[in-house]
């Protein structure tokens, strides 16, 4: 029972992380367009995810440094430098984009207007934050984003083809821009770096030691691998509903449309529901990572268990970036278009960040008998071929394609 | 030489206004025309399941009221980016149809939105949809028939 309740950081991570606006977003997008023929790409980058995670908690772990910490070290202030500017501008797009999409989703439920909802987000989360501990954050948010659960009853009671839903999970490449695009787009929003960047500096909020590793595995197999099955999920909904009659889900309304055909309006509020918590959850973790990231490179004193007083800059640094958010949301461009540009950079940014923690984590002077072994070894180099051939893809794509409007 | 250089600047700030009115005006090709009919069809596409959940009460009443109003927004403004566009001169009679269509869409929407928890209109506007979808599916196929 205390292993299960243990795996929650994972399972915040994976619902209110790995399921974010992005996830919801480019799944149900990619379902509509390609119907099941990307599943594929969601499970590459599921597993992607689950392995730098791994190393990232490991490290944390076994050494006590957070993900920007080790990129300091490694790579030195200059390059180092690089690598906190991309990620902090990927992370200032996330925030911007949850946000507007937390907003979008109050408008949804109480049919008031846009931006009165973002300010009203902004004070929400600062309360929620404040007043609850960090686990208190991971069960508010990780166990409300399991109403997104939804969509996998949706997609039972949809009846699909399950032999085409199995070819989908055939790797398969079409030269197509618009295919190509959607393979960065699927991939990129499965591995968000702020995912990672949370995980790693929440393993050290909880104080993990060499201790915690098996938990450490089991974290990044069944958290992410729930964060993939729902990502999935999404696909199959929309390949199934959305494919046959041409719809474009191009609003975030849209990804809950397949839940209310299946349920009526419970499956409607369940699917809005489990939205509202996981963009709620991702909001923090992108503006806590945001947060983290700079506080660690710069070697302020940070964590969210050492309170305001403690951690000063830290906390500024968070609720300028919840600000920054702001401002973003409010800016009037639509959420969802934000969305779009913070994934595909993420994976241009990605290399700076995964390839430090690599060198770190199969470093034996340095991890001593916890480094990379040969199969950490060989996923984790592998992934790092795959991140760089889509990082040098992605912006020609997102601009051959118009954003992937064709 | 600072009389030639302001000369080469005039004449490129000039060719770059003229591109930019060009581009305001819209030189709409058949290809961009159907791509404008397409997002018609997928609108009306979603109009369809929208309208589907007002008339078997299965939505809420606040989210039928937003979508339709966003995608309403939406339609109105695929009306005004072909209306203000200049088609090429063999898709002028597809350009007017297709603005036609996007209207008709607007107003649908329009009905679903004030009428957001009315069954009977749900299903007056869910049949509308659908012709409104079938219309620009046979519009899209002519269009991408002729070169």
């Amino acid at each position: 029972m205390k292993t299960i309740g243990k795996i929650a950081l994972g399972i915040i991570a994976a619902i209110g992380g790995f399921l974010d606006i992005g996830d919801l977003v480019f799944n149900t997008q990619a379902g509509a367009t390609f119907r099941f023929d990307l599943l594929w790409a969601v499970v590459l980058g599921t597993i992607g995810i689950a392995v730098y995670a791994e190393m990232c908690g490991r490290v944390a772990a076994v050494s006590g440094r957070p993900v920007f910490d080790v990129i300091r070290m490694r790579l030195g202030f200059s390059t180092g430098l690089v690598a906190l500017v991309a990620s902090t501008f990927v992370n200032l797009l996330t925030v911007g984009a949850e946000l507007g999409g937390l907003a979008l989703i109050l408008e949804l439920l109480f049919d008031t207007t846009y931006s009165m909802f973002v300010i009203l987000a902004f004070f929400l989360l600062i309360v929620i934050v404040a007043g609850l501990p960090f686990g208190g954050l991971e069960r508010l948010f990780g166990y409300g984003g399991l109403l997104l659960f939804v969509f996998v009853a949706t997609a039972i009671h949809q009846e699909p083809d399950w032999t085409a839903v199995g070819n989908g999970f055939i790797p398969s490449i079409k030269w197509d821009p618009t295919y190509l695009y959607f393979v960065v787009g699927v991939f990129s929003a499965a591995l968000m770096p702020y995912e990672v960047h949370f995980y790693s500096s929440g393993a050290i909020e909880e104080r993990w030691t060499k201790r915690n590793l098996k938990e450490n595995r089991l974290n990044a197999m069944f958290g992410y691998g729930i964060g993939g099955i729902l990502a999935c999920a999404l696909i199959v909904v929309s390949g199934q509903l959305f494919h046959p009659l041409g719809v474009d889900p191009t609003d975030l309304g849209t990804v809950a449309l397949p839940a209310q055909d299946a349920f009526g309006e419970t499956g409607l509020l369940l699917a809005l529901g489990g939205m509202l918590f996981a963009i709620g959850g991702a909001t923090i973790d992108s503006s806590f990572a945001g947060a983290y990231n700079v506080a660690q490179f710069l070697g302020w004193e940070w964590g969210r268990y050492r309170g305001p007083r403690k951690a000063p800059r830290f906390t500024i640094a968070w609720l300028l970036f919840l600000a920054l958010g702001v401002v973003l949301a409010e800016s009037g461009i639509n959420p969802v278009d934000i969305t779009e540009y913070s994934v595909v950079f993420s994976v241009v940014a990605l290399p700076f960040t995964y390839l430090p923690l690599i060198l770190i984590a199969r470093d034996r002077t340095f991890m001593g008998e916890h480094a990379n072994g040969r199969l950490a070894s060989v996923l984790g180099w592998g992934y790092f071929a795959v991140i760089i051939v889509l990082a040098i893809a992605a912006i020609p794509l997102l601009l051959a394609t118009n954003g992937g409007g064709g | 030489m600072p009389l030639p250089r302001a000369r080469l600047l005039t004449g490129a700030a000039t060719a770059l206004v003229a591109a930019a009115l060009a581009t305001g005006c819209g030189d709409l090709s058949r290809g961009e025309l159907q791509r404008g009919v397409q997002s018609l069809s997928a609108l009306a596409a979603q109009g369809r399941l929208l309208a589907d959940g007002v008339a078997r009460d299965r939505t809420k009443k606040t989210y039928a009221r937003v979508m339709s109003r966003t995608l309403g927004a939406a339609a109105q403004h695929e009306a005004e980016k072909l209306a203000d566009a200049t088609p090429a001169s063999d898709a002028q009679r597809e350009r007017d149809r297709a603005v036609d269509l996007a209207g008709e869409l607007s107003e649908l929407y329009g009905r679903l939105q004030t009428f957001a928890g009315d069954e009977h209109v749900g299903r007056e506007v869910g049949a509308g949809m659908r012709r409104v979808q079938a219309k620009a599916d046979a519009l899209d196929e002519s269009l991408g028939a002729r070169p």
